[in-house]
């Protein structure tokens, strides 16, 4: 029942803040806050009841019971479709992350929003109702269903609070994710096909549709289907083009929950369906695949270094560092995909605090071009030094979560594919040069004697401080996450190995 | 397509090109054999010798054109009243009923006409155009 | 004709019913309000009467007709979906000056045709059904005599119309030249007897000469022309008739035909109407894209809709198993037609006012989301389902269609589908984009004179495309019971 109670609480305190619109303008952001951190302290709360040992088993999939939490309803017996909810270490990771992070955004956003901020926050928290269902469900076509009910507000974020080029990127984004959408329930529906002409019913329970048995040939196309759509989301060169402009024209609380949390339901994606569902296609594919995620470390690196929007530069950043997650999940062994995860957390961090930068700056400059930026740092000491920690983070600088992520996956890496770990090498060396270019651009350098700006008060540095802590702490004993997440991968691992 | 399709379609296409080959040589005779002369009188209308007088283009008053819709389509219903009566033993009471709501039917699209004024010459007096409201 | 059959008949025999009752009120006092409730209350009756009719249910009732459930649900479908329309013309009418009344009398007509093409298993029925929806059509469509735009709409379509009937006629000539039966059944017993052996052109010419006649009704490309600048000139809520039920009951019928005639044995014929589905969903697609008028955008996307459904008829035909096919259209029509009655409810409902013109083009609808949220959650829900997206009705009919279509292997019609929904979401969502922009256009009337009536009518269109997206077993179980 938490499973369920959590996303109903979203949901709910979405419609709630929206109500409270027209009591009062302030009242939305509290009661987004209020939410999202009942949310978090009911989860923590629930998950402590859960036996020690629970955490230690592998999870099955044959079996519920090995999971930390399973819930399910009939909800479509024509179908053999189940409301079914299921968490394991993975997906406890992911959700506090989600929820962590969209206190961050409410926060980022705290008096951004001045048109309809109750409309504003009710579709931040319907987002994120969207992408913790994403990260629970374990029925495929639940998952699909949460995976498009997502976009529709994050769609309305972008589209109606968006910056100049709203229109077009939001449009973009969405038909992006639409389309790879349309791919993933074509494949979804195949799949389920398969397994329905195999054992004569229906159903789209990811327990049943494991182990599936088709033909290579099949199974390669229908891999293809899950494979585009969560490389769109990931995103992995060349389908990243939406990125740079969607989290450009976004507002910030908007930048903050796409690079921070949307992106990771990709890597999940492929983490939790793509390669356990189609072991076999998975590994003829995992050549490419590296490939499109080495290409995209140092495509996305490159672009980095060479733009002058403060925020596009932070987008193509993560074009960068989500390669790493592809490369370390189709590494596929246990240090890379450790690693992966690793990454998609620190990522979710650090990006979201530099967004939130952005944000920040865009709000005291109404600009985000860099090279009206500089010497900052004079003006708003404490932004610049957080900044300059979050900028070393990106970077991977040892000690904090990044680098662990990075190194696990290279070490992971270079077990499977030395070359494509030299490459991807050379990518952390690009990070450190468009990480520094985008501090001294905008941070240091001559202050402008008659900028007048305010820095960072306690709210901000509040949000910023949590970012911190949890980077450090990452970096420094990042053992619980991975223990967490150490038998989930593990079965994943087992049921995936060829 | 198999040789006998085409067998089959013989016929279609004998016709086909009949109609084509009559319609051409109509009027392909009247070109050919037509006189071209543009007289005072090449156009005007031949009525047996009597020059027309007047224009052809009378204007009729359009409840001219209501009577004699509404004329056809009751002229037209009396079929079936004539298809009943024939079978009128065979088709019993059941018969007697059906062509009762036939006939009732008719009665109200009659009342309808009435009191729409479709019955009417000149000037209207349609029901309840005061006491609309709107 | 006993009893069981008169109660079979139930329904048809209450609209007709209905129809003359009202048609003696026009004679007595001429006064919309009794109009109006005289139609809705026959609407809504003829669609309980379906309830006692299920009980003598299957019957055929002479060749003509057959009282089966699969009928009697859509027909009560059609009711329904008539008393939607009756409801939101009222509140289009209040403007208009002169005698309304006979619209409902017309409306009231186009609905018995429609239930009847539901009932059809003979070709004389289908083509009654037809004739009777469509004749009352064309009157309903000139009724507004705003400028010329409904009038050049309502000659375009009879004449077209009149074009295609000849046709279809023409189509069963042929076939009742090779079979020598107008019977659905019959023409069943026939083509497995082995008589169409004898002459497969006659046979092939016909049924493509049918489903051309038939694709005009459904405006599938290539006879789809007339859809745009009838849907536009139309008043709104005819619009939605004529695109919501009109083609949902061709459908129905020719599902019918189709199914139950045996035809789907032609394979010929399957790829004639692969090749028009993927027409149509590629061009009624694309065209959508370049235009900015609402109602033709809806024109267009219904073009590409009724392609998506005609892969219903193909994966009917080389599915082993059509059960889910057929189910799958069922449900798709459901889901389209209410979905097409809720988006052209809304221009009815704020053209009510508009004077000279409706508001139909796309500027109109800016800010509409701010200034009148309940309209504008009710269109937001109508596009997000037409474009498929999840907890909305569309979305299961989509579904629903795909996997049909994944149970017949037909990739080729799925690529098409998929394509063309991606490019669909472009233009539902330059819709629902332009809602949210803070519009500086007249304001297109306010919410706070609505009638009660097209309140309520909002409401439910919401709600059942929700719970239709959302709690689909119902429908689906009761689909496969009737199919």
């Amino acid at each position: 029942m938490l499973l369920l109670d959590l996303i109903i609480l979203l949901f709910a305190g979405g419609a709630l803040a929206w109500w409270s619109e027209s009591r009062s303008a302030k009242a939305p952001r509290w009661l987004a806050l209020a939410f999202l951190s009942l949310g978090l302290l009911y989860l923590l709360g629930g998950v402590m009841q859960i036996p020690e040992q629970q955490f230690s088993l592998i999870p099955q999939p044959d079996n519920p019971q090995t999971w930390l939490l399973h819930y399910r309803v009939d909800w479509i017996p024509r179908f053999g479709i189940n409301f079914e909810l299921a968490m394991d270490g993975l997906s406890l990771i992911l959700v506090t992350l989600t929820l962590l992070l969209g206190g961050v955004a409410v926060v980022s956003s705290w008096d951004e929003i001045s048109f309809r901020p109750g409309f504003f926050q009710a579709n931040l928290l319907w987002t994120l109702a969207g992408v913790v269902g994403v990260f629970l469900a374990m029925d495929l076509f639940l998952f699909f269903l949460f995976w498009e009910v997502m976009l529709v507000p994050m769609y309305l974020l972008i589209a109606i609070w968006g910056h100049e080029q709203k229109a077009f990127a939001s449009m973009k984004f969405f038909l992006f994710t639409q389309f790879s959408g349309l791919l993933l329930l074509l494949a979804i529906l195949v799949l389920a096909s398969i397994h329905a002409n195999n054992s004569g019913s229906y159903s789209f329970s990811y327990f049943d549709l494991l182990g599936t048995a088709m033909s290579p040939q099949l199974g390669f196309w229908v891999m293809l289907g899950f494979f585009i759509a969560f490389t769109v989301k990931l995103p992995a060169f060349p389908f990243h083009t939406w990125l740079p402009d969607a989290h450009t024209q976004a507002p910030t609380a908007g930048s903050v929950i796409l690079a921070g949390i949307l992106l990771k339901t990709g890597a999940y994606g492929l983490l939790r369906f793509t390669i356990p569902l189609f072991p076999q296609a998975s590994v003829d594919f995992a050549p490419v695949a590296m490939a499109l995620g080495a290409a995209s470390v140092i495509y996305g690196a490159v672009l980095a270094f060479a733009q002058t929007d403060f925020k596009r530069l932070v987008a193509y950043s993560s074009v960068s560092h989500m390669g790493f997650v592809l490369l370390g999940l189709y590494a596929w062994n246990i240090l890379a995909v450790q690693g992966a995860v690793m990454q998609m957390v620190a990522h979710g961090l650090s990006t979201a605090a530099l967004f939130m930068t952005a944000g920040a700056l865009q709000q005291r400059l109404h600009t985000r071009d860099m090279r009206r930026m500089g010497g900052l740092w004079h003006n708003m000491p404490r932004m610049g030094a957080t900044a300059m920690f979050f900028a070393l983070a990106s970077l991977g600088l040892p000690g904090l979560g990044n680098f662990v992520g990075e190194f696990l996956v290279l070490v992971g890496l270079f077990a499977v594919n030395p070359w494509l770990a030299v490459i991807a090498a050379i990518g952390l060396i690009t990070a450190a040069v468009y990480a520094l270019i985008m501090m001294q651009h905008a941070f240091q350098g001559t202050p402008d004697p008659q900028r007048q700006l305010t820095d960072y008060g306690p709210r901000e540095m509040a949000a910023m401080g949590v970012l911190i802590i949890g980077l450090l702490w990452l970096g420094l004993y990042p053992q619980p996450v991975l223990d967490v997440a150490q038998p989930v991968l593990e079965s994943l691992l087992a049921g995936g190995a060829p | 397509m198999t040789g006998s399709t085409t067998a089959e379609l013989i016929p279609f296409i004998v016709y086909f090109g009949g109609v084509i080959l009559l319609v051409l040589t109509m009027l392909g005779l009247s070109f050919v054999l037509g006189q071209r002369r543009t007289n005072k009188a090449t156009n005007t209308p031949y009525e047996s010798g009597v020059v027309a007088v007047g224009t052809s283009q009378i204007r009729l008053s359009v409840e001219f054109y209501l009577i004699a819709i509404i004329f056809v389509i009751f002229d037209l219903e009396t079929v079936f009243i004539f298809a009943w009566a024939i079978a009128f033993f065979e088709l019993g009471w059941q018969g007697y009923f059906a062509i009762l709501v036939f006939i009732a039917m008719l009665g109200v699209a009659l009342v309808y006409a009435w009191r729409c004024g479709t019955l009417e010459w000149g000037v209207k007096t349609r029901v309840g155009l005061e006491a609309k409201d709107n | 004709m006993n009893l069981a059959a008169m109660q079979g008949l139930l329904p048809l025999l209450v609209l007709g019913l209905g129809a003359a009752v009202l048609m003696l009120q026009i004679s007595i006092r001429r006064q919309l309000g009794w109009s109006y409730a005289i139609t809705v209350a026959t609407l809504l009756l003829g669609a309980a009467a379906m309830e006692p009719a299920m009980q003598v249910a299957p019957l055929q009732v002479t060749p003509l007709l057959r009282v089966d459930n699969l009928g009697l649900f859509f027909g009560s479908l059609f009711c329904l979906s008539g008393a939607v329309t009756a409801v939101i013309s009222r509140d289009y009418l209040r403007s208009r000056e002169g005698e309304n009344e006979e619209y409902f009398l017309l409306l009231l007509l186009s609905t018995l045709g429609a239930v009847i093409l539901a009932y059809s298993t003979h070709v004389a029925a289908l083509l009654l059904g037809l004739e009777l929806l469509s004749v009352a059509l064309y009157a309903l469509i000139a009724y507004p005599e705003r400028g010329t735009l409904p009038l050049e709409a309502a000659i375009k379509y009879l004449v077209l119309s009149g074009a295609a009937s000849a046709t279809l006629l023409f189509g069963f000539a042929l076939i009742y030249a090779a079979l020598g039966s107008l019977e659905y059944a019959e023409i069943a017993v026939q083509i497995s007897a082995g008589r169409a052996a004898t002459s497969p052109a006659l046979i092939l010419m016909g049924a493509a000469m049918v489903f051309a006649g038939l694709g005009f009704k459904l405006s599938v490309v290539p006879f789809h022309m007339w859809t745009p600048d009838v849907y536009e000139g139309a008043p709104a809520p005819i619009s939605g008739f004529l695109a919501g039920v009109s083609k949902g009951a061709v459908f129905i019928a020719v599902l019918r035909w189709f199914l139950e005639s045996g035809f789907f044995q032609y394979s010929s014929l399957l790829a004639g109407i692969t090749l028009l589905s993927i027409a149509s969903i590629l061009v009624g697609n694309l065209l959508a894209l370049l235009q900015t008028n609402v109602k033709r955008i809806l024109a267009y996307s219904s073009i590409a809709h009724l392609g998506y459904l005609l892969i219903v008829l193909v994966a009917a035909g080389v599915s082993p198993e059509p059960g889910l096919a057929v189910e799958a259209g069922g449900y798709y029509v459901v889901a389209y037609v209410i979905t097409t009655l809720a988006a052209f409810s809304l221009l009815g409902l704020i053209s009510r006012q508009s004077g000279d013109r409706e508001y139909d083009q796309l500027s109109d609808l800016a800010g509409l989301f701010w200034k009148q949220p309940g309209l504008a959650a009710l269109f937001t829900v109508a596009l997000l389902s037409l474009a498929g997206i999840p907890l909305t009705a569309g979305f299961i009919g989509k579904f629903y269609l795909i996997s049909a279509g994944v149970d017949a292997a037909l990739w080729g019609l799925l690529a098409a589908l998929v394509i063309g929904s991606a490019i669909g979401i472009f233009y539902y969502l330059r819709i629902i984009y332009t809602m949210t922009t803070v519009g500086e256009q007249a304001n297109p009337g306010t919410t706070a004179d609505m009638l009660v009536g097209s309140r309520l009518v909002v409401y439910l269109l919401i709600f059942a495309m929700l719970y239709l997206g959302i709690v689909p077993e119902p429908l689906m179980g009761y689909l496969r019971t009737i199919l």
